[in-house]
């Protein structure tokens, strides 16, 4: 298997080394980060619908779907790729999905814990903190005839970037997913109050994934991968692939496994409802409802966002609770009934209509 | 037939690729297995072939997405794509929920169905196959 330990390479360069040598049939681990920054949607997403596509262009951020899974996110040269990429047919490899990333993702685990921050793999394919923080997400998929495996070490992450990156419904929703961030996300800054010399992390991980891939053999961008690679940027960068419709419309953001900023909008007779909220584990940790809709007494709508609260977000639980608050705390709101604010807050934005 | 808590359906036709296809009057129905599902866990996303494209027995003709891994969906006899499951669009979990029938993927209509059946696997070939992916599957645990 061969090492290419690349450093920072420019433009789309960090993301489209590994969607090359995948089609070329090459089995190699990449080290590698990104030189300016970048905008990264999955390969099933929207990019017109998930990223901010004009604010992008504006500040220069490059957006780029990769053959791989999980959502849009913004990628620096704060963070250190590993990438890894074999032949569907060799042996050494686990097949089952599962344990692809729970084994693929011990040598970044431990590269973590030489640098002293206790880190693990957990289910949704994200390394966490022993404190439950994100601290690499991951992904994966079948290219060519090769498959591929790709996480991040983060030496520091730029939330205020990534949610200005995003295409949400209004800044109070981008303001709620930057906050989620800095809570739900960690980096080796963070962590450890500084970042440790770039070349340290990356032997370190080199060394880890050695362990569990056996004899790397350090190789080099030739001819032949860089060829391909802009051949590859042509139909990356085409309006054809970039932007690719889907019917799905995104319900959120996700901000590490289990745990994302959801919104609604319904049209009620009495006047527009939007509703931002984080659920975890589908329950709402939180929640903030705004509108044109009137609301009497006015101080009981932040009492309502408190009652939900650990409510799971399921249609009937949810409808109970607002019902109860309504009877309860005598509640006018007129043209607005308890159903409406259910409706806003369980279904998905694709469902409702304005 | 269930083979050590997976179903398949005794009638259909299975390849290596976990997809199965259904011969119906002039036409192939195909999906992916329960085993296939249950090892993928919750799809989130599927990508399916144009109608009128032509795909070949065991190429890959669309992609899914679960856990964040996006994998193939491999054509299971040749010919024309005559319909695909548009529910699978917006519901993708079907194939989750009913591998067999609510979650079938794609309307074959055959180029060389005789021959290419013969590739396939049905009764003991079939009970030997799985039987053997699910020791490579628990030998990696």
């Amino acid at each position: 298997m061969y090492l290419f330990d690349l450093g920072k390479l420019p433009g789309q360069g960090s993301m489209l080394i590994f969607h090359a040598l995948a089609r070329m049939g090459v089995e190699a681990l990449v080290i590698v980060s990104p030189k300016s920054p970048l905008a990264s949607i999955g390969y099933f997403q929207d990019a017109e619908k998930e990223i901010d596509l004009s604010y992008c262009r504006q500040n220069g951020i490059s957006a780029m779907r990769r053959e791989v899974g999980g959502g849009a996110t913004y990628l620096d040269e704060n963070q250190i790729f590993y990438q890894l990429i074999w032949k569907r047919s060799n042996s050494r490899f686990p097949v089952e999905m599962r344990r692809i990333f729970e084994e693929l993702s011990i040598p970044a685990c431990e590269t973590y814990r030489r640098f002293g921050i206790e880190a693990s793999f957990r289910r949704e394919n994200d390394i966490v903190t022993r404190e439950g923080k994100k601290i690499a997400g991951e992904g994966g998929g079948d290219i060519g005839n090769c498959m591929v495996f790709v996480g991040g070490i983060l030496l520091d992450f730029d939330c205020e970037a990534m949610s200005k990156i995003l295409r949400v419904p209004d800044e109070k929703f981008r303001d709620k997913v930057y906050k989620s961030m800095e809570e739900n996300l960690t980096t080796m800054k963070r962590e450890l109050d500084q970042i440790p010399p770039r070349e340290e992390i990356v032997r370190t991980l080199i060394g880890e994934y050695g362990k569990r891939l056996g004899n790397l053999e350090p190789a080099e961008l030739d001819d032949r991968l860089v060829e391909r690679m802009r051949a590859l940027e042509k139909w990356f960068t085409s309006d054809r692939f970039l932007f690719k419709k889907t019917r799905k419309v995104p319900k959120g953001v996700k901000i590490k496994g289990g745990l994302e900023i959801r919104y609604g909008i319904h049209k009620a007779k009495g006047g527009l409802i939007r509703t931002v909220e984080e659920v975890e584990e589908n329950r709402i940790n939180e929640i903030g409802i705004s509108g044109d809709f009137q609301f009497y007494p006015k101080d009981d709508l932040a009492n309502m966002e408190l009652e939900l609260r650990k409510t799971e977000c399921e249609e009937e639980r949810v409808h109970r609770k607002i019902q109860q608050f309504y009877e309860e705390h005598h509640i006018e709101a007129p043209g607005v009934a308890p159903q409406d604010f259910t409706t806003a807050i369980v279904q998905s934005q694709s469902e409702v209509s304005e | 037939m269930e083979i050590e808590g997976y179903h398949f359906p005794d009638d259909l036709y299975y390849d290596k690729e976990h997809y199965w296809c259904r011969v119906k009057g002039n036409v192939v129905v195909m999906g992916t297995t329960d085993f296939a599902q249950k090892m993928a866990g919750e799809i989130v996303y599927v990508q399916l072939p144009l109608i009128g494209k032509l795909v070949n027995q065991g190429k890959p003709c669309g992609a899914l997405e679960s856990g964040k891994w996006v994998g193939r969906v491999y054509a299971v006899i040749s010919g024309k794509v005559v319909e695909v499951n548009e529910a699978l669009e917006d519901s993708p979990e079907l194939i989750n929920q009913s591998p067999y029938d609510q979650g079938w993927m794609v309307k074959i209509e055959p180029a060389n169905l005789e021959e290419e059946l013969g590739n396939l696997m049905q009764g003991d070939d079939l009970i030997r196959f799985v039987k053997s992916e699910i020791v490579r599957v628990a030998a990696e645990k």
